[in-house]
């Protein structure tokens, strides 16, 4: 029983991790359709970022996570303008320029910070557990579950309560008409990047005392995030919320039953089933486009 | 027997019946034109005729066989071709091209790996006179003006050569000498072949028609010759909403 | 149509003169060399395969690595059994495998390899295309899939350790004896296998492009719809195209692991699928010969700088394919063609100018306001 509780855990926090990567990527997604194989890359970024203000700044994590958010979602800032806004019309060409901008932002890390695994201390007010019976949570896991809904739940209030959330619907349904009524497409697109960029930043940072910090850290992640959004359906942020549980619990399961690896195997296979019949995701969003 | 049956055809989308309990039959040989108000689900019907859209119920038998269930390549090798509103050429290929894909009679694979497209010139060559795009048959087709691309859209189906073919606006955007050259064309296929026209340009169908099928809000409002047709009370109202 | 077939044939002349000719004469027949450009003509293969199909049916294959690495992993099987003769092959002591695995019995006969090399990836290949193409999934939805498999077939081989050989590969192999001649990979008659293997899949390739098949394909590429209602079976045609991309790609991996003395699982890695795709768009997704080249110069690059610049090497492969897909999506090929109809556009002017001076009324361009 014990076991199954903390696999439970193990699983939702794992989820937790997954949505927040997986939002960013949804957000971009979903606005503009374009397949960010760089979004691992942003999330090493915002964990290098947390490393640095807490080696050099001696910053805390979370102290440091609204400056991870402006230096990720300003670098996703200047990529966008420089060479993501020039492929719009080429989606599978986006597949391609993203991953090529993976590799070189990863080499650039690896250039001048350093191949080697980094440290992060976590905060040390959430050091510690939570044991309920046999069921042990440790405080920062918890922490990061709660905080990951918390963005979910702004992210929602931005994209549906705002005036910016209004255009960029608009712009998403139909560009040309949305700039006959001087909303400009362009911009909106480059700061939706660039908040989706910010928020695989504070997925970076927020990991760090889980994961080692290697500048190849984002590689996996963005595989398993990018599963996250198809299965949960183009762009939708419930559907990416609903796919991460359902992933990293899976993953927890078949981890249980089999092992790491062969539950990695099993999920994705089962993935792959799940997009052959259903393409469009668990909650496919029913506009036209 | 009629070549082609519909029977009590319904097709729903989400709620819009866009088609709402159609029959007509097409006869060989003849030239059908289906007429009607905007959304009266015209291009609706060639649709589910040619496999682009499923019904919800009701069936299509095209000579004998139901073809309500096939996919749409299994209806093409039936017999039945398709001209599509918005002309639907190959840009990226060139208009010769364009026809060795149309001219399909073994569309299978193996026949295709023993085949090199430039044997198909031979036949492409008068179809191409015949639509006046002689001289262009190596150039791009996205290169070809909106006129051009229709002709050769037409071409195409004149080169898959269908027993039945399903023809949507295709007139739109022609000069009038384009028209009556289309309405001569159309004319001479329907010695060997059946057509079904989606047509608004009147003079046109004047021209071409054997029979008329007036559709409205998805269902048949009245059929017969133009004459019919033109003194018919439903259809005025129909049209002039009173 | 047919002057596209002699500019073909053409290129793939002065490509055959080039390998043939001019890489060992210029290597002054040197055995080392030509096996380092071996192993770029061998890549030179896999990227065509993946010309064929992303280039000609628009198919981006993420999992390219996979079916390489089934081939290279046939070849591998053989070798191994080879270099181990009656014994069981060392690393599965390692890993308490009592007997030989049924699967590897019947890779003791070449001529199975061989068959295996190319007919499982098709097989595999030919499934996971049926798998998705019966559904119609396209565009970036047959990326996204095919890069899923590729990692769970790289999870799969490292797992089973006791059969793949885990994360080390296999290594240890024995020279490969074909028909009787020991071949020796630093010999210049090696450099002529692999050479003579590629001319052969270009022309496989070309004859592909150019029959009907290939013009159906480029049909489909466009639009998938149009080309269903002209009677085509659009998901046979793309799996057949996935299958002999995928039989191509495992050919190129069973030179590959000749080149190499050893396979690994990192030949199935994420990154290296990536840097097919990489070659393919550099050398023109277009062309087969073009992809062909597009490996060998991006490898020939890595071989001579990746010394100078260790870690510059990969930054500056992910920027040069950056500016590819960006301002060249064609690749080199395309840049090429564009330059060659601009200079025809130029001497057709000229010639025209020439042709017609009477009919040009000179003075109307310096007549003309500004």
């Amino acid at each position: 029983m014990d076991v199954i509780l903390n696999q439970i855990f193990a699983g939702l926090s794992m989820a937790s991790i997954l949505l927040m990567i997986a939002l960013g990527l949804a957000i971009i997604y979903g606005a503009m359709g374009v397949i960010n194989l760089a979004h691992g890359e942003f999330v090493m970024l915002g964990a290098y970022a947390a490393w640095a203000l807490q080696t050099y700044a001696g910053f805390s994590i979370i102290v440091a996570l609204p400056f991870v958010f402006l230096a990720v979602a300003s670098v996703g800032w200047i990529i966008e303008r420089v060479i993501v806004q020039r492929l719009y019309h080429r989606p599978l060409d986006t597949i391609l320029a993203t991953w090529g901008i993976g590799i070189v932002l990863q080499q650039l890390v690896r250039l001048f910070v350093g191949a080697e695994s980094r440290f992060v201390k976590g905060p040390e007010i959430l050091s510690g557990n939570i044991e309920i019976g046999g069921l042990i949570m440790s405080n920062y896991r918890i922490f990061v579950i709660v905080f990951s809904l918390a963005i979910l739940a702004a992210s929602w209030a931005l994209m549906t309560r705002t005036e910016f959330g209004m255009k960029l619907r608009a712009v998403i349904q139909n560009r040309q008409i949305s700039e006959c009524y001087g909303i400009e497409a362009k911009h909106i697109y480059s700061i939706t990047f660039a908040y989706g960029a910010g928020l695989a930043g504070i997925a970076g940072a927020l990991i760090t005392p889980l994961f080692s910090t290697i500048p190849t850290m984002g590689t996996g992640l963005v595989v398993d995030a990018f599963l996250v959004v198809i299965v949960g359906g183009l762009g939708s942020l419930l559907g990416a919320a609903t796919a991460s549980v359902l992933i990293g619990e899976a993953t927890a399961l078949f981890s249980m039953l089999l092992n790491d690896t062969l539950g990695r195997i099993a999920v994705l296979a089962g993935i792959i089933v799940l997009i052959r019949f259903r393409p469009k995701g668990l909650f496919p969003s029913n506009t036209r486009r | 027997m009629a070549q082609l049956q519909v029977t009590d055809l319904h097709v729903d989308f989400g709620g819009l019946r866009a088609v709402d309990g159609l029959s007509f039959n097409v006869n060989e040989g003849e030239i059908l034109c289906l007429l009607g108000p905007n959304g009266a689900g015209k291009s609706t019907t060639l649709d589910l005729i040619c496999g682009k859209t499923q019904p919800t119920s009701g069936s299509i038998r095209f000579e004998g066989t139901d073809i309500s269930q096939l996919l749409e390549f299994r209806r093409a090798r039936l017999g039945i071709g398709r001209k599509f509103q918005v002309p639907s050429v190959y840009k990226e290929l060139t208009v010769a091209e364009n026809l060795s894909v149309a001219r399909s009679r073994s569309p299978g694979i193996w026949h295709a790996l023993t085949r090199f497209s430039l044997s198909d010139g031979r036949v492409a060559a008068p179809i191409l006179e015949r639509v006046g795009l002689e001289a262009r048959a190596s150039e791009i087709a996205g290169n070809l003006s909106h006129g051009e691309t229709q002709w050769l859209e037409i071409a195409m189906l004149i080169a898959q050569d269908s027993r039945l073919i399903l023809m949507d606006e295709p007139t739109a955007g022609m000069t009038i000498q384009e028209t009556a050259r289309t309405a001569e064309i159309f004319r001479s296929l329907s010695t060997s072949h059946t057509l079904i026209v989606v047509e608004h340009d009147m003079s046109f169908v004047r021209t071409v028609a054997d029979r008329i099928v007036v559709m409205n809000r998805g269902a048949m409002l009245a059929e017969g010759t133009i004459e019919e047709i033109e003194t018919n009370d439903d259809v005025k109202t129909a049209y002039l909403g009173h | 149509m047919t002057t596209k077939l002699f500019y073909d044939l053409f290129a793939l002349a002065v490509f055959a003169v080039v390998i043939v000719v001019g890489v060992p004469f210029l290597m002054g027949f040197d055995g080392f060399e030509l096996n380092t450009f071996a192993r770029y003509l061998a890549l030179g293969i896999v990227s065509l395969a993946l010309a064929l199909s992303w280039g000609s049916a628009g198919l981006l294959n993420l999992g390219q690595a996979a079916t390489f690495g089934m081939g290279s992993y046939a070849m591998a099987m053989h070798l191994k059994l080879k270099a181990s003769g009656d014994a069981l092959p060392d690393f599965m002591g390692w890993n308490n495998v009592p007997e030989l695995p049924l699967i590897w019995i019947p890779f003791h006969s070449l001529g199975f390899t061989l068959l295996a090399g190319l007919l499982v990836p098709a097989f595999v290949g030919g499934l996971i295309a049926m798998f998705m193409f019966r559904a119609r999934i396209a565009g970036v939805f047959v990326a996204i899939i095919t890069l899923a498999f590729l990692v769970a077939f790289q999870l799969v081989v490292i797992e089973q350790q006791g059969i793949t050989g885990g994360q080390n590969g296999l290594t240890g192999l024995a020279p490969l004896s074909l028909l009787g001649w020991s071949v020796d990979t630093y010999d210049v008659s090696f450099y002529y296998l692999v050479a003579g293997c590629l001319m052969a899949a270009i022309t496989v390739g070309l004859y592909l492009t150019h029959s009907k098949f290939g013009l159906i394909l480029r049909a489909i590429r466009e639009d998938a719809d149009r080309t269903r209602f002209f009677g085509y079976n659009v998901a046979n045609y793309q799996t057949v195209i996935f299958c002999i991309s995928a039989a191509l790609a495992g050919w190129a991996g069973m030179l590959y692991t000749l080149v190499l003395e050893f396979a690994s699982p990192t030949y199935m890695s994420v990154s290296f699928s990536l840097a097919i795709v990489i070659w393919c768009a550099v050398g023109g997704r277009d062309s087969v010969i073009a992809a062909a080249i597009g490996a060998i110069i991006v490898n020939l690059l890595e071989g001579r700088l990746s010394d100078v610049f260790v870690e510059g090497w990969n930054l500056m492969l992910g920027v040069i394919f950056v500016l590819v897909v960006m301002f060249i999506p064609r690749g080199l090929h395309g840049l090429i063609g564009d330059l060659w109809k601009a200079l025809n556009n130029q001497s057709h002017k000229q010639r025209a100018n020439e042709a017609e001076p009477k009919l040009q009324p000179q003075p109307v361009k310096s007549g003309q306001e500004k």
